[in-house]
């Protein structure tokens, strides 16, 4: 677990690459209350705020820009909730996941970052676009112990190798 | 006996070296108190004459005492001696010298100081820039620093952010009670101290009702973050500042390859516990070994149990330097004269002698300490035999942070110093920075020539009387003239006791006489510490195309291309990049072949309005696009300039895919969120960047048609055709553009799948005799075939019309950058028009200029050069004046810069295929 302070973290914070999800870029450009309510109809809970998340047991949305989600799983029924109001864009291909989990998450994606990562900051649930060390990254916290890191692909290499460095020092 | 000592206790276990000797520290000493544990007093050489000069401080302050410490890539020059703790294994060496401290031949140059006082370079080192080219050496090698370490560093800087409620800045008493009452109540601390060990003054002048050790527990007990070697370098908006902390001591090796941390840290509260800084006295001979601050001297015997001398002359106009006095007693050495400027003063130790009215005059030393100490008291004169002078001239609050953040500073005349006063941001400065000690001005004593202020650049009391009387009368430029406050130290001991006798040229007083404005960083901060983790890549992570194991496995020669990497050529049985590069072009022109285009800018757009946004980017016409149909187009800023070119498919009814160039990709995501956004929030669609989502491969060549028939089973598009299809079991996007002038594909495919799709395809090109190639061909496939690119021919400067597209604009005209393009200047006479140029006589230089004759001005220039890939003969593309009306005109290309000729006929710049012919099956 993380102490207080200077404490040494004793457990391990681990990277993980996931495999290949579907990832969709959901955008909603008229009536967005209308699509609200026909989302939640379809799927059972609501469209996200800003930088929250929701999810069923089959697709869970990520709101990242003001009419724009990331949709990660099935989008099939999603997708016929969209009528001319909005549209779903394939882009998981350009996307790499990455689990980091472990008790030195948050201070982990502090290193080469630009935003607070505390608890009371970014809490279970929430998501964040943000840079890290000059790359554009999502992050969504999936829990107190890790956190999903969606890092374009042609960068995922570079900067799985920068955080397995940094690593090092954690606590420190 | 005489000099530094210290009584061996047994803790002397960690070996270091200085100048090639070897020596012991104690755990926990400063390469400074190891030193004078160890009788050294003489450490450096003067910057300019080159005088010896030992250890003055025992903080970050030292103007004196720098060193080099580590070797090789770890090398680091101008370290303080005072500000670096002694590791095992520590190499530090003095530097400025020549062939040795003790014997430094450059000496000769403190004998010639009367005639290299202020200004001495801008009086003698004028002329023509040839007579500079001549000094310059001389100069570099005779005055200067450190040297900088040749080989590259081998270790890691980090940088992280952080965030807290309360950053507090040291850890002096003051600082840790702010911070232990924020902590206790609540916030986020966090506690920042350049020393390796808490307790700022404390370390010095121990107080029973604080530990600090205790405070620190309990800070971090509570939550706290306590930084230690860690130093507040930059104060910068909304209360942002950047930490540098040193995870190793400069040039040891770090054992998790990190050396240093750059913190971002954004606070609610900054409080400043900074201290103070103890001001030199000014007296002849200030500067040698053996001259050091009262409070140092306290310093090295309380904190290492150093004893700088033996016998000590005190010099003071406040009362902390009777702490020394006292310090000094207790360590069993010998105050031989307690030298109070003022009139009284408090009770002194016994068996010390007090003389009041008196100052320093002069001192003569030998090489590791004094010899003697001359004072003026009472208006007479007296010397003492003495090893050591602690001299305290008033104290000086460490305001820089203050003053970075944008605060003002106020005058106390008692302390006779500057004190932080209001500040804009969330700031307050408490503890001894905002009460210095009273310190009465007091008039030096002895020859002004040797009488040193900024001991780093050999500034001296004559120096600055030297630039009054010659006009500088504001402190800007007395700074300037005489290097006052430049350098590692900017100043720290030296700007007040400048600005005083500047104050007294001037007859005013010295808030009158003005400040100079401290600003980032406190102290030296490394290169490698600001470039971070990118300083061995420029910056910037590598982005990896999805193929690149697989292209690597070719073993290719790379091209960096913007932040990505792209196979140049793939070279076999021994072929350099030429011949790789005209093989694989040739093999297009005659067979087939596949290059990687992931890179390629691509965005989807997507809604009944698609069409409309696209009209109002692509500068030709989009909407009368036939679904399964896609068009060569190009993008232009407001002012009617293109800046970028590519190609748009109509995918469905209401999804497109637009393509842009690599290296405008970036700048064409930014240019269509910022049309969708701000110039057509309405419209109804949306704008997607999938460049990365889509591996793209290109098939070219006489038989990619048949090759990707056989691999899709169906017959492909026709020349700017899409269709999608199936290929190695994967969906793919397959588009019939044509970048070599060949009948082309473009093979667009979900990049996790991309490996297999590319396989299929070099395995089926290379059983038709088709092999991959890379961009050094693709280079000469495309100059040949006239079409230009991004960054050559389309420089940020060219019209449609200048590229010969403007038969392609939109005839309706709305798009961005119709207007800009109705300005006269875009249409007049005399503008760069895109040509060929055939050479009559040679190889073509790229680069080179256009020009009639010899002696003549340039007429355009050339953007790319090439020959002809089966023919040969050399070709090359070019801007050049009024070019389209010049078709046939001989003109010579010069290159002065490589002393390159060749004669060119202007030409059309399509070499090849002009018809197109070779697009239609």
């Amino acid at each position: 677990m993380i102490l207080p302070g200077n404490a040494t973290v004793t457990e391990p914070t681990s990277i993980t690459a996931l495999p290949a999800a579907p990832l969709h870029a959901l955008e909603i450009w008229a009536n967005p209350a209308k699509v609200a309510a026909r989302v939640q109809k379809a799927l059972g809970f609501a469209l996200p705020a800003m930088n929250h998340s929701a999810a069923n047991a089959a697709i869970t949305l990520l709101r990242f820009e003001p009419t724009v989600w990331l949709a990660e799983g099935d989008v099939s029924v999603l997708a016929d909730t969209l009528g001319d109001d909005g549209a779903l864009t394939a882009i998981g291909g350009g996307i790499v996941r990455f689990r980091i989990a472990g008790p030195g998450w948050r201070e982990l994606l502090l290193e080469g970052g630009v935003f607070d990562t505390s608890a009371a900051a970014l809490p279970v649930g929430a998501t964040a676009a943000t840079v890290i060390d000059h790359v554009g990254v999502r992050l969504h916290v999936e829990s107190d112990d890790a956190c999903i890191a969606y890092v374009p692909s042609s960068y995922a290499q570079s900067l799985h190798h920068f955080w397995d460095e940094a690593l090092s020092l954690i606590g420190a | 006996m005489s000099g530094p000592a210290r009584a061996p206790s047994g803790d002397e276990t960690i070996p270091f070296t200085f100048d090639g000797t070897a020596y012991r520290a104690r755990p926990g000493d400063t390469l400074a108190a190891a030193l004078l544990a160890n009788g050294v007093g003489l450490v450096a050489r003067s910057f300019k004459y080159h005088r010896p000069r030992g250890i003055m401080s025992a903080g970050i302050e030292e103007p004196n005492a720098l060193v080099t410490v580590g070797t090789g890539g770890r090398t680091e020059p101008n370290t303080r001696a005072t500000d670096v703790f002694v590791y095992p294994g520590l190499v530090a060496k003095s530097q400025n010298r020549w062939p040795s401290l003790s014997f430094d031949v450059a000496a000769i140059f403190g004998l010639a100081a009367p005639a290299l006082g202020a200004g001495f370079y801008y009086k003698t080192f004028f002329g023509p820039a040839k007579h500079w080219m001549r000094y310059e050496g001389f100069i570099r090698r005779a005055a200067g620093l450190g040297d900088a370490p040749t080989e590259a560093d081998p270790d890691n800087f980090s940088q992280v952010a952080g965030f807290c409620d309360v950053l507090v800045v040291g850890s002096g008493p003051a600082g840790l009670k702010a911070a232990l009452e924020a902590a206790e109540a609540g916030n986020r601390v966090f506690l920042v101290e350049q020393d390796a060990v808490p307790g700022g003054s404390l370390l010095r002048d121990p107080d029973s009702g604080l530990d600090p050790a205790a405070m620190i527990q309990r800070i971090e007990a509570l939550g706290g973050k306590v930084l230690l070697r860690t130093t507040a370098s930059g104060y910068w908006d909304h209360n942002f500042l950047t930490l540098t902390q040193r995870l190793v001591e400069p040039g040891a090796v770090p054992t998790n390859g990190f050396a240093q941390r750059l913190w971002h840290v954004r606070a609610g509260r900054v409080v400043l516990a900074t201290g103070l800084i103890e001001r030199p006295v000014p007296f002849a001979g200030n500067d040698l070994p053996g001259v050091m601050l009262s409070q140092a001297v306290r310093s090295y015997i309380r904190r290492w149990g150093v004893v700088p001398g033996q016998r000590v002359v005190i010099a003071t106009n406040n009362d902390d330097a009777y702490l020394t006095a006292a310090a000094i007693i207790e360590a069993g050495a010998q105050v031989v004269a307690l030298l109070d400027a003022r009139a009284s003063g408090p009770a002194a130790p016994a068996g010390v002698t007090v003389y009041h009215d008196a100052r320093p005059a002069g001192a003569t030393g030998r090489k590791h300490g004094l010899r003697k100490v001359t004072a003026v008291i009472g208006g007479s004169e007296q010397s003492f035999d003495a090893d050591l002078l602690a001299m305290s001239g008033g104290f000086v609050p460490v305001s820089h942070l203050h003053m970075q953040a944008g605060g003002k500073l106020v005058w106390d005349e008692a302390a006779q110093a500057f004190i932080p006063g209001e500040t804009p941001q969330v700031c307050e400065t408490i503890g001894s920075a905002i009460s210095p000690p009273p310190a009465p001005a007091v008039a030096p004593a002895g020859k002004a020539k040797k009488s040193f202020v900024d001991f780093q650049n050999d500034v001296s009391l004559a120096d600055i009387d030297l630039a009054w009387q010659e006009g500088y009368r504001s402190v800007e430029h007395l700074k300037r003239y005489t290097t006052l406050g430049m350098a590692t130290d900017q100043g720290k001991t030296s700007n007040m006791v400048a600005l005083a006798r500047l104050a007294e040229k001037q007859g005013v007083t010295v808030p009158q006489a003005g400040l100079t404005t401290f600003r980032p960083p406190f102290t030296p901060v490394t290169m490698g510490l600001l470039a971070g983790a990118g300083a061995r890549n420029a910056g910037a992570h590598v982005r990896r195309i999805p193929l690149h194991a697989l292209h690597e496995a070719h073993d290719p020669i790379w091209q960096p291309l913007g932040y990505w990497f792209r196979p140049r050529a793939y070279p076999v049985n021994g072929e350099n990049l030429a011949q790789a590069a005209l093989r694989e072009a040739q093999t297009v022109r005659t067979v087939a072949g596949l290059s990687d285009v992931s890179t390629l800018g691509k965005f989807e757009v997507s809604g009944p309005d698609a069409a409309k946004l696209l009209e109002l980017v692509c500068a030709t016409t989009v909407g009368k696009l036939a679904t399964g149909r896609g068009r060569y187009t190009f993008m232009l800023r407001e002012d009617g300039f293109v800046f970028d070119d590519g190609t748009v498919w109509r995918l469905a009814e209401d999804r497109y895919l637009l393509t842009s160039s690599t290296g405008g990709a970036d700048r064409m995501a930014g240019h269509l969120s910022y049309v969708r956004q701000v110039l057509r929030p309405d419209l109804k669609c949306s704008v997607v960047n999938v460049q990365e989502h889509y591996a793209g491969i290109a098939l070219a060549g006489p038989r990619a048609r048949s090759i990707l028939a056989a691999l899709t089973g169906a017959e492909p598009p026709r020349h700017m055709g899409y269709a999608p299809g199936t290929l190695a079991g994967t969906p793919v996007h397959v588009l019939a553009a044509s970048y070599s002038g060949e009948r082309a594909f473009e093979i667009h495919v979900e990049a996790s799948h991309a490996e297999q799709v590319w396989q299929a395809i070099e395995d089926a090109t290379r059983a038709e005799g088709g092999a991959p190639y890379g961009l050094e061909a693709m280079e000469l496939l495309r100059i040949e075939k006239g079409h230009v690119v991004v960054g050559g021919e389309v420089d940020g400067r060219s019209t449609p019309h200048d590229l010969g597209l403007g038969g392609m604009l939109g005839k309706a005209g709305g798009f961005v950058g119709a207007a800009g393009l109705t300005r006269p200047a875009l249409s007049a006479a005399g503008r760069n028009n895109f040509v060929g140029l055939v050479s009559l006589d040679g190889p073509i230089p790229e680069g080179g200029m256009l020009i009639t004759r010899a002696g003549t001005s340039p007429q355009g220039h050339v953007t790319a050069a090439a020959r002809r890939i089966l023919e040969g003969g050399a070709i090359a593309l070019a801007l050049l004046q009024d070019g389209h009306k010049r078709h046939g005109e001989e003109l010579t290309v010069s290159s002065p810069t490589r002393g390159e000729k060749a004669r060119v006929r202007v030409t059309s710049p399509h070499f090849y295929d002009p018809a197109g012919e070779r697009y239609r099956d």
